[in-house]
């Protein structure tokens, strides 16, 4: 049982490790834009995709692509913020309609680049990190939590070290303040798009030879991240991560010991019972709720 | 004028329902062709989204077949010969898509017969086929029911031909005594789930707990493994599981060191999960598709045009990507082809009847009889031999063909406990 109890808690560990990635990226884009971005999970599809065309396709190191696909994903973002919600700033309603409609050009494009069917993906490697003779982790899981644990610190640091971090704090916070400061709002916003962007592809790039890529595999990944940030909190870095860990520990563990479709009612449990005791998540502000 | 017949107790949908039928039906073309006109086929599958590796590589075959067809000079009807042509529909595995598709392909394109995939989109399309009788197929006979007596399933017998490959496991691997099974929770998972669950208790095997089913949104698989894992048994059964997840379930099981039997109904791209894995793992999986390049469908019993020529020229054209229904909707199409000719019409009525005459047909794994009554409420699955697939040195190996009615004959008190169990029945299913 104890070995059960362990296997399963590193499960949820490496399933925590993504989900934030991509939650923190959402979070990140809504505090500074105040825009939902539904292409999010397309996003982290974006980032599968470059695996395949890099690592899969060109057969380049495994690395170099997970690169590309933080760049390439994070150029993605920059396109969205100058085309679509730079336009829409002071339309939220706009923004999120946007996203939505640019999500579904992503599906096209995978679709009709790389076709319907799941991509092919080489291991990256085969080896097994073995504990004791029935708990284990693949090496490939470790590398997305070593992953997102240094790329969360790198982030809190930039946030709460910086002059950047701080202006886009600043303009999370009250963007017209910000403003008065000589903070640009235009500017804060790119690079709040490039990183949470980018978050979403390193995410989708590190995981895609442990999952199934296709054109549509952002739909679960984006519900997931929705949940996460409700019950974090709206606007909360510190929520979703701590709530990526929380979800992630009782889906895990509830898919284990109950079953996978009781799992996801319990997660969206979870999700309705924070939304009635605190409305506003559990690190969320009024302000942003 | 709308008001007043809703009024009357005509209910909006009732409305609506009626209304599409009636004009469906209306402009439903004659069945007679010119000579020398194409005979227009509809292909209503899924050849976008989760489900399309069940629809696109179909249709890919089905090029093919009419390729191959046209050339010979086509459908021979006693006007002359007529070149067959399909026309498909991208019902992106919806309902609703399905109907409008179903009802443009009649409508619009003037098709002669539908193939689908069927499943959660049959029930859109139910209503359009009860009303025009159009001839359809499906690929999964749990679509069947006395309802829709021009809904036929003359290829794939799923999920009964299953309990051929448990029939081998169980007669090549006598100490393997425990299983556990896992599915997507959805109308392909369910069936399937009752009929492995018939056939390991007809055989002696314990299933170790409740059938683990998971949302078929899920992406990581681990928690699955690891619980499967947990009772050690000595086999793990994959269900219908889509490829997108016995892909990483095979490669989860893998990397926690399950050393044990798999069975599953499709190992597509079984290439790439070796390669994922290792040939040594993936030695002995048992799966009931075979690639069509092998030996033992180039024998006389086998009712399929030139098996081993039709793989080859897939393999050119779409190299990696042969798949559980290559062959499937273009099989159909053999025997679609048989019983036109023998009617001498394209007439849907006319084809079912010839189709159907003496009770028996040809399906592409040898004779078959159309059965399905006790199950479906009706006889239009045509069901035979099913061929039992094993993974050796990297290959998939027809390791020989079981009787599906055989089996049935012996056990079908089983399966029908079991399906009734899981609400799969066909005077169950809503």
């Amino acid at each position: 049982m104890l070995d059960l109890l362990a296997q399963t808690g590193l499960n949820a560990v490496y399933a925590a490790s993504y989900i934030s990635l991509v939650a923190v990226g959402l979070v990140l884009i809504f505090g500074v834009m105040g825009v939902i971005n539904f292409a999010h999970g397309e996003l982290f599809m974006a980032g599968a995709y470059v695996v395949v065309a890099v690592y899969a396709d060109m057969h380049l190191p495994f690395f170099i692509a997970v690169v590309v696909g933080l760049l390439f994903v994070g150029c993605l973002g920059l396109l969205m913020e100058r085309a679509l919600f730079r336009p829409l700033r002071d339309n939220p309603l706009g923004g999120l309609v946007a996203s939505i409609g640019f999500l579904m050009i992503l599906q096209a494009l995978a679709s009709m680049g790389f076709g319907v069917r799941m991509e092919f993906i080489p291991p990256v490697t085969q080896h097994v990190v073995w504990f004791t003779d029935s708990i284990s982790i693949p090496l490939a899981r470790v590398y997305v939590i070593v992953a997102a644990v240094l790329l969360l610190s790198a982030l809190w640091y930039f946030l709460k070290r910086t002059r950047f971090g701080w202006a886009l704090r600043a303009s999370a916070q009250d963007p017209q303040a910000a403003e008065l400061q000589g903070i640009s709002i235009a500017q804060t916003a790119k690079i709040a798009m490039f990183i949470g962007a980018g978050l979403a592809g390193i995410a989708g790039a590190l995981t895609a030879p442990l999952i199934s890529v296709n054109p549509h595999m952002g739909h679960s990944v984006i519900v997931t991240a929705f949940i996460v940030i409700i019950v974090g909190g709206v606007g909360s870095l510190e929520g979703a991560i701590i709530a990526s860990v929380v979800y992630a520990f009782v889906h895990t563990f509830v898919t284990t010991f109950y079953g996978g479709v009781i799992a996801d009612i319990t997660g969206l449990s979870l999700m309705l019972l924070v939304l009635i005791v605190k409305p506003t998540g559990l690190f969320g502000s009024a302000d942003r709720a | 004028m709308i008001s007043k017949i809703m009024a009357a107790g005509l209910s909006r949908r009732t409305f609506l329902k009626s209304t599409a039928i009636t004009a469906v039906g209306a402009a439903l073309p004659g069945a007679s062709l010119a000579a020398g006109e194409p005979i227009k086929i509809g292909f209503l599958a899924p050849l976008t989204g989760a489900v399309a590796a069940w629809g696109k590589p179909g249709l890919d075959g089905c090029m093919i077949w009419a390729e191959r067809i046209n050339a010979a000079g086509g459908i021979e009807l006693p006007d002359g010969k007529h070149p067959v042509e399909f026309i498909s529909y991208d019902n992106e595995y919806d309902p609703a898509k399905a109907r409008t598709g179903a009802t443009k392909l009649i409508r619009e394109d003037g098709v002669s017969f539908i193939m689908m995939l069927g499943g959660d989109t049959w029930p859109g399309v139910q209503p359009v086929a009860d009303k025009t009788g159009m001839l359809f197929s499906t690929l999964l006979p749990s679509d069947l029911s006395p309802d829709s007596t021009t809904l036929v399933a003359p290829a794939e017998v799923h999920p009964i031909y299953l309990v051929t490959g448990v029939d081998y496991l169980a007669d090549t691997y006598p100490d393997a005594k425990t299983a556990v099974i896992c599915a997507q929770d959805d109308a392909l998972g369910l069936p399937s789930v009752a009929t492995y669950l018939a056939a390991f208790e007809a055989r002696g095997i314990e299933v170790l707990e409740e059938p683990l089913l998971f949302d078929p949104a899920t992406t990581d698989f681990a928690p699955i493994v690891t619980r499967m894992l947990s009772s050690n048994p000595d086999i793990i059964c994959l269900d219908t599981c889509y490829s997108d997840y016995v892909h990483p379930i095979c490669e989860q099981l893998f990397q926690q060191g399950y050393a044990g039997k798999m069975i599953s109904a499709t190992a597509d791209f079984y290439d790439q999960m070796i390669a994922k894995t290792s040939k040594e793992f993936m030695e002995g999986f048992i799966f009931q598709f075979p690639d069509f390049d092998d030996p033992a469908l180039a024998g006389d019993n086998i009712n399929f045009e030139d098996a081993n020529g039709f793989y080859e020229e897939y393999a050119k054209r779409h190299p990696g990507q042969w798949g559980a229904v290559s062959w499937e909707y273009a099989s159909i199409m053999e025997l679609w082809k048989a019983a036109a000719e023998k009617a001498g019409s394209a007439d849907p009525d006319a084809v079912l009847a010839a189709m159907k005459e003496g009770g028996t047909g040809n399906h592409a794994f040898g004779d078959a009889v159309w059965w399905g009554t006790e199950l479906f409420g009706i006889d239009n699955a045509l069901v035979g031999d099913w061929p039992v697939v094993v993974i050796e040195d990297g290959k998939a190996v027809i390791k020989g063909f079981k009787s599906i009615p055989e089996w049935y004959d012996q056990h079908g008190d089983l399966l029908i406990k079991h399906m009734q169990a899981y609400n799969q029945m066909y005077d169950q299913r809503s």
